[in-house]
């Protein structure tokens, strides 16, 4: 699987099939989930923050243009053209408009952004009166999937690092959802989707909210141990085979901590190569997102990005 | 608004403040007359539009358990003589578009338990292929985002690609706009991927499983899989604020014809659906999902008219056992209680005679 025996053999393979990542999703005219769907928010966003973050400005500005026209009325991004709702992919719009560079030329995404800003301040997760039946607190309110239901880990996250890339991370509903991520961590490491407890049981992680959630927690200062038991957890995980995506989240969020796996580059290498194979778009993003390493994977705005614990 | 993804007798999305406490599974018990007129509707639609099941829908629905099956025995011959059993025409397969749904709701390579087994979907893609059928699984699993970890983790994946099935991701699929047939929740229709509103036939491969908010999951709840987490969430919240025995009822309305093939060999007791524990039973069902979901209740111990979604899919096939023809075993043979997580909500399913042999 690996193809390489040391570091910076396999350092050099990994950059090779990266380019290849990062050529194939500039090649596309439109982003998808697979290659005989319709063209999607979520794809093309991540393919917007991919190539910017690669130096492909020219391809990622198509990428934002697209998700620029599909930007509803109310400043909500849905999910493809035909899918007006719900608007859970306006907070990845958001930071693909901020990959924007002064220098770059690139349409002003000011008045866009500012609308989808305003838009998701404008919704929040149900919440409700401590129950007994769960073990996270209900009180809290971040970002749901869809408009009228309840808050969960991966829309907060995606809430959270899209104020932050705005200026906004000392905004009321940042702090709100900060702490909203730090008390959905599981006591043993990880993040399921958003419960923690139901029932009196413990709910079971999963890779990809749990990746989410150490990347955006990254320059938060949180000093609960569950953040290292998380780190723990994904250690152990991605020493497993694993998809794409969750191989991607889960180096991000190491990553995020200044951790990198000794056989990362390796398992990436594998990964890139099966996703050129599918030409899943948002799965080359997602690798090409994972392959910056140590290097902040979203626009962070001004604040300085540094883990809070090694 | 109280939180239904955790409580299902949580106020329904639509109450006024009068009815705000009135829980979920209380207006599951309501039965106007236009839903069951609609209920009816859609039976004999399915009844006349299609003869390839006209004897598995209708006053009397037949059900066929067998014993003492295995993952590694000929689950594709126990298959193939069950449908034959209920009454499925299987020479009308031929050129029809087949949809296999399993559960994949939240694999995990240490709980198989908790999902379908490979060897049972892959025994019914074969089946269906050797009549003719185009047959493709689908799944849109409801806890994980990731459907290439989902089919890693439950280790369908790898089967399918073994045997050349082709996998629709529901979860990401475009999706085609269904008015909902059913009306006991107050949604007024659903996003049904692309490769569910086409199919000709959807055979729902659950789990048998407890399920610690409305006690079972089996062949309908299973169909919660069908619709796509771009649209419902991850969890499907929509559902669950619009009220789970509703929302069961109304997909299942819904969903284009729709038969059941139940894994019953390993299932899950206890904590259900995601972690509980495993119980041997050795037992595939099938039949219409109704009458399927019914007759695994007695099975486990549960009383069906007291399992809200069953109550309410009365309209939709008989439950009453008066009414289920039974074909192979008799399911009081067996009948073995599960073990069910103890709260009151799931005490007031059991059946009387269940307590008392368990």
């Amino acid at each position: 699987m690996l193809g390489c025996l040391v570091n910076a053999d396999c350092e050099r393979v990994l950059m090779n099939h990266l380019d290849h990542v990062i050529d194939s999703l500039a090649r596309e005219q439109v982003w998808r989930y697979n290659p005989t769907s319709e063209p999607a928010a979520e794809p093309t966003a991540l393919a917007a923050v991919a190539l910017a973050a690669h130096g492909r400005q020219g391809a990622a500005e198509r990428a934002r243009v697209w998700l620029a026209q599909l930007q509803n009325a109310d400043g909500s991004v849905g999910l493809r053209a035909a899918d007006p709702t719900p608007g859970w992919c306006t907070a990845l719009a958001v930071l693909a408009w901020k990959t924007c560079e002064p220098s770059a030329d690139c349409e002003d995404y000011s008045r866009p952004v500012r609308q989808a800003v305003d838009w998701m301040l404008s919704i929040a997760g149900e919440t409700s009166a401590p129950q007994e039946e769960a073990g996270h607190d209900t009180t809290l309110a971040g970002w749901p999937w869809v408009a009228e239901t309840h808050s969960w880990v991966e829309p907060t996250a995606q809430g959270l690092l899209a104020l932050k890339a705005v200026g906004q991370g000392d905004h009321p509903r940042a702090r709100e959802a900060a702490r909203l991520l730090e008390d959905r961590l599981l006591e043993s490491g990880g993040c399921n989707y958003g419960n923690t407890i139901v029932l009196g049981q413990q709910l079971l992680p999963h890779v990809q909210p749990t990746g989410w959630t150490l990347v955006t927690l990254a320059d938060e200062g949180t000093t609960t141990p569950k953040v290292m038991r998380s780190l723990d957890y994904l250690e152990r995980e991605l020493g497993r085979t694993t998809s794409a995506a969750s191989l991607a989240y889960g180096l991000m969020g190491l990553a995020a901590f200044d951790h990198w796996p000794n056989d990362a580059d390796g398992w990436l290498t594998a990964a890139a190569s099966g996703a050129l194979r599918r030409g899943a778009s948002h799965e080359m993003a997602l690798l090409a997102l994972a392959g910056l390493k140590r290097k902040h994977p979203f626009p962070t705005g001004d604040r300085q990005v540094a883990p809070s614990i090694s | 608004m109280a939180l239904s993804a955790l409580n299902p007798m949580s106020p329904c999305r639509g109450d006024d403040s009068r009815g705000a406490d009135l829980p979920c599974a209380t207006e599951a018990t309501r039965l106007d007359r236009r839903a069951l007129l609609v209920g009816a509707g859609v039976v004999a639609a399915g009844a006349i539009g299609y003869p390839l099941l006209s004897n598995v829908f209708g006053a009397e629905s037949p059900v066929f358990l067998a014993r003492n099956q295995r993952y590694d025995s000929s689950l594709e011959r126990t298959i193939r003589d069950g449908l034959q059993a209920t009454g499925m025409d299987l020479s009308a397969l031929a050129g029809r578009r087949v949809l296999l749904k399993p559960n994949m709701v939240e694999p995990s390579r240490s709980r198989p338990q908790m999902t379908t087994h490979p060897a049972v979907v892959i025994a019914a893609a074969e089946v269906f292929r050797r009549y003719g059928a185009l047959v493709t699984v689908g799944e849109a699993p409801g806890h994980v985002r990731d459907s290439q970890m989902a089919l890693y983790e439950s280790s369908i994946g790898p089967a399918l690609e073994d045997a050349g099935v082709e996998f629709a991701d529901l979860n990401y699929e475009d999706v085609v706009w269904t008015p909902n047939a059913g009306r006991a929740s107050s949604l007024s229709g659903f996003y049904f991927p692309r490769s569910v509103a086409t199919a000709d036939l959807i055979v729902s491969l659950p789990k048998l499983k407890t399920h610690h908010w409305v006690g079972m999951t089996a062949a309908m709840k299973n169909l919660y899989g069908v619709l796509p987490g771009i649209k419902y969430g991850w969890p499907k919240n929509v559902l669950h604020h619009a009220g789970i025995p509703q929302t069961v009822f109304d997909i299942n309305a819904s969903v284009p014809r729709t038969i059941a093939i139940v894994d019953g060999i390993t299932c899950m007791e206890g904590d259900g659906p995601i972690l509980g524990s495993a119980k041997e039973m050795g037992l595939i069902a099938i039949g219409a999902p109704v009458a399927v979901d019914a007759t695994c209740a007695r099975i486990i111990g549960l009383h069906p008219r007291k399992i809200d979604y069953l109550r309410l899919g009365k309209r939709l096939g008989p439950i009453d056992e008066g009414h289920i023809l039974q074909r192979g075993e008799a399911w009081r043979e067996l009948a073995s209680p599960f073990q069910m997580v103890e709260a009151p909500h799931l005490n007031r399913l059991r059946r009387k005679d269940a307590i008392e042999t368990s």
